[in-house]
């Protein structure tokens, strides 16, 4: 179970940290840095810079992303910003504008 | 290779909100649905649905605004809540506290001034006015 869930209902202006998990299923506009996975659900909207372990995008993402692991851009998935991870995957249906930078 | 995980592993936590222990958010959280917080808020919290402050959360912000409310942790700002309010045991809070209904547990710790509506009892004159109005303030 994360141990962060940003509801579908719920928005988020700032700034959040934190070292476990993330699932945004809502808005989040700002800054999210976790140190676990983190999920942008579909639906979910997030114009933010993003650092995590690793991501799971299925919803819209605005914001340059890093992951110390993988960053997985879902079908469905709209993510416009740059991607840093060692590996990146996108899938079949997933929008995507912006630069891959596999070489961390 | 590894297969990318699925965002749908519990899919029913409609309008389900928590911001985790290790979270730290500075900034401004509104919407709809409950929200339970669990970590430290810096920073305004609008919630129309029911909003719990767990044990060990600490939020500091100008208003907090929910309809039920249950505070267990710590709370510095306002409060202004459209349903009951409830300061748990363990409770620390600063600041006014506005609510339908206003309960305080043994072991929370207030400062600040309640603002409720209620029923006055009929030994203190509440037959003749239905409607009272309570501002109490306590320091400890």
């Amino acid at each position: 179970m994360a141990s962060t869930v940003i509801g579908a209902g719920i928005t988020i202006e700032g700034e959040i940290a934190t070292d476990e998990d993330v699932v945004v299923a809502g808005t989040v506009r700002g800054k999210l840095s976790a140190k676990e996975a983190v999920t942008i659900e579909h639906g979910a909207t997030v114009e933010a810079d993003v650092t995590g372990g690793s991501l799971v995008v299925a919803g819209s993402l605005t914001g340059n992303v890093t992951a110390t692991e993988r960053v997985d851009l879902q079908s469905g998935a709209r993510v416009i910003g740059n991607v840093k991870a060692a590996r990146v995957t996108i899938a079949d249906g997933a929008q995507f504008k912006g630069n891959v930078d596999m070489d961390v | 290779m590894a297969q990318p995980r699925t965002t749908a592993p519990d899919r029913n936590r409609d309008g389900e909100a928590r911001i985790g222990s290790s979270a730290r958010i500075r900034g401004r959280i509104h919407g709809e649905g409950n929200l339970v917080i669990e970590g430290q808020v810096h920073g305004d919290v609008a919630v129309r649905g029911d909003l719990t402050i767990a044990e060990g959360a600490s939020i500091s912000s100008q208003v907090v605004e929910a309809h039920a409310l249950t505070i267990a942790g710590e709370l510095e700002g306002e409060v202004n809540a459209s349903g009951p309010v409830t300061l748990a045991a363990g409770a620390r809070v600063r600041g006014n506290v506005r609510g339908s209904a206003v309960a305080i547990d043994e072991g929370a710790r207030f400062s600040g001034r309640l603002d409720c509506e209620f029923d006055l009892p009929p030994e203190l004159g509440g037959a003749s006015r239905t409607e009272g109005r309570a501002r109490a303030s306590g320091r400890r």
